[in-house]
């Protein structure tokens, strides 16, 4: 059996990915399973799609803990504890990142025995991350080595005819080309077995003993607990304010931010919450005197590093 | 304009400066909902007991975690009006039989997407205006089913694309004219607001919370995910919502209505339809006078009387 986990962001096309891998699986004659995760799925929130293909019929269900493929649209998910990128992997897992950086960089970085592709970035226009998709399930395709490029073109056009001609000759072109691009790595993902029944692992899950409804019901005794959760982690643009063109309007940054992540100081100076600005850019399109620059997040992440911003 | 003199948003810098709502709520980059909600909330304040629909924002609270600094109750689709009723009866119990003091009295909200408003809980929030509830209604209007996956409402626009409405001519229906339908029922208060217009925002909420009765509160909210636009252009989007006449802002009070806003030199609608993927089909292959006309005159129809 074929076990090939996506990761992306909210707007990627992770679950179209998935859907366009899984319907050339089934043109090849294979049973298929294919399932988004519900979750964040939010635009710029991690993403997670599962897809599993046989030629017999499957019985296993719920989310893949040992993936054949690991397929990741968006590299700065890797270090993200949230998003699970490295769970279950081994040197039998083969893993396809859209990443500007060396594969041999992130073998060494992940410590992984396995093999890693790279697919170039090709863009940092927003506009253009749609197409992430088609491109992942395409290098996908090539890398199992059991999909003909037939199957893989009928599939994109059955997934997105909807959205009309144009839209699906795009995904094509760049799918295919993704396709030619790994051609010399050609069925190098394989197979694993299937697990037994009885040899099912449960999943780390805690176990919560029978409580008495005042305990156990799910009331919340504390005011703004979601300052908790990391929404920044979402981030693949970050907003920069210059403060010497700042001209300390600040209602319009402060108002505007969807998220309320921009607060003012008594002086007037408005302060982001990186921990939770999600990168909507919104602050960046409305401040009067463009004193608000927008940083790609790795970018800014490694200007953070060697201390050269605060 | 709102009469100024009642108000105390009289200028942008009146406005608040840090906010209330808490961060990290999962709504998606660039949400006009979330945006229009915290500016809400900072006129509200934590004296206030939400009643939440079934929608995008029923994720604002996900266990244990919440944004909100006062009370939060979760209800059906259909049900956040009869949710508020007894909410209020609870609180009104224990302020007469003297367990609250009157200061610890709570505004009960009512917060519901549009799938909801336009649709599902009409009857109930029919019911509820009928009963002269003492409540504050504020449903986040993103025009579609958005929580799950954009699936057209009665608040969705015609020629819209959205999940279950594809094809070259979108949207078969037209947008519900809910502000009427509530206004209909001579409630205290009705207003459409957005959070692009923050200053009009205030003054209305401002205004709402110093009334008692049903005031009820529609925020055109824009909509990335579902509006199919890059998160950046959200205010953009929302502004020209306003300037192009899609979106009146406006007030209904003491049965007469009142435009809050009356754009001088209405731009085009296709200003508006060309930044958003749903409306593309309109632009894409071919252009489609016919159907971007027909959109344009039915604006230019709803201002044709209204006047300051």
């Amino acid at each position: 059996m074929y076990r090939i986990r996506f990761h992306g962001r909210g707007g990627q096309g992770m679950k179209t990915a998935s859907r366009i891998l899984g319907t050339a699986f089934f043109l090849e004659g294979y049973e298929v399973q294919d399932a988004p995760r519900y979750g964040a799925e939010r635009r710029g929130a991690p993403i997670f799609a599962y897809v599993r293909a046989d030629h017999a019929a499957i019985n296993e269900r719920g989310i893949i803990q040992h993936p054949d493929l690991v397929i990741v649209a968006d590299d700065s998910l890797v270090p993200v504890a949230g998003a699970g990128v490295v769970t279950g992997i081994d040197a039998h897992t083969v893993l396809l990142i859209n990443s500007d950086e060396p594969p041999e960089l992130w073998k060494q970085r992940l410590n992984f025995a396995g093999q890693v592709f790279t697919l170039p970035v090709e863009t940092e226009d927003r506009a253009e991350l749609r197409f992430i998709g088609a491109t992942c399930s395409g290098a996908a395709a090539r890398l199992l080595g059991v999909i003909t490029r037939a199957s893989l073109s009928q599939a994109i056009t059955e997934e997105l005819q909807a959205l009309g001609d144009a839209v699906v000759d795009k995904n094509l072109a760049k799918a295919l080309t993704a396709y030619d691009l790994m051609e010399a790595h050609r069925g190098c993902v394989g197979t694993s077995s299937k697990v037994s029944a009885t040899d099912y692992q449960n999943p780390a899950w805690v176990n919560l003993p029978f409580d008495d409804a005042r305990i156990a019901a799910p009331a919340i005794h504390a005011a703004a607990t979601s300052v908790q959760v990391n929404t920044g982690l979402w981030r693949t643009l970050r907003p920069v304010i210059d403060y010497e063109l700042c001209n300390k309007c600040w209602w319009i940054c402060s108002s505007f931010c969807p998220d309320g992540a921009i607060d003012v100081d008594d002086k007037g100076v408005p302060h982001i919450d990186y921990d939770h600005c999600k990168g909507c850019m919104v602050c960046v399109a409305q401040c009067p005197p463009h004193a608000i620059a927008s940083v790609p997040e790795q970018e800014a992440q490694a200007q953070d590093a060697a201390g050269e911003v605060t | 304009m709102t009469d100024t003199a009642e108000t105390i948003f009289k200028r942008l810098r009146d406005l608040p400066s840090t906010h209330l709502l808490g961060t990290g709520t999962p709504m998606c980059a660039g949400c006009g909902g979330l945006q229009a909600l915290h500016q809400i909330y900072d006129i509200i304040g934590e004296k206030s007991v939400f009643i939440n629909a079934a929608g995008c924002m029923t994720l604002l609270s996900v266990f244990p975690f919440t944004p909100f600094r006062g009370s939060w109750l979760y209800t059906a689709m259909a049900s956040a009006p009869a949710g508020a009723q007894g909410v209020r009866d609870a609180l009104d119990i224990l302020l007469q039989q003297q367990r609250i003091a009157a200061e610890e009295d709570m505004e009960v909200v009512v917060l519901t997407g549009d799938g909801a408003a336009y649709g599902m809980g009409l009857s109930s929030t029919s019911g509820a205006m009928e009963r002269d509830l003492d409540f504050l209604y504020i449903c986040y209007d993103n025009e579609g089913y958005g929580n799950t996956g954009q699936q057209y409402s009665g608040a969705t626009p015609h020629a819209a694309l959205t999940s279950t409405s594809k094809g070259p001519r979108g949207f078969s229906g037209f947008k519900k004219d809910l502000f009427s339908i509530w206004a209909a029922h001579e409630p205290a208060y009705v207003a459409t607001v957005i959070g692009t217009e923050p200053l009009d925002l205030a003054r209305k909420i401002d205004k709402a919370r110093n009334m008692t009765g049903p005031r009820m509160i529609i925020a055109l909210a824009p909509c990335p995910t579902g509006w199919d636009y890059d998160p950046k252009q959200s205010v953009d989007i929302g502004k020209l919502a306003v300037r192009t006449g899609i979106w009146p802002l406006k007030e209904y009070e003491n049965g007469k209505v009142v435009h809050t806003k009356i754009p001088k030199q209405r731009k085009p609608v296709e200003e508006y339809l060309q930044c958003q993927g749903r409306f593309r089909h309109l632009f894409e292959p071919q252009r489609n006078d016919e159907l971007i006309d027909a959109l344009q005159a039915k604006v230019d129809s709803y201002w044709r009387d209204i006047t300051e």
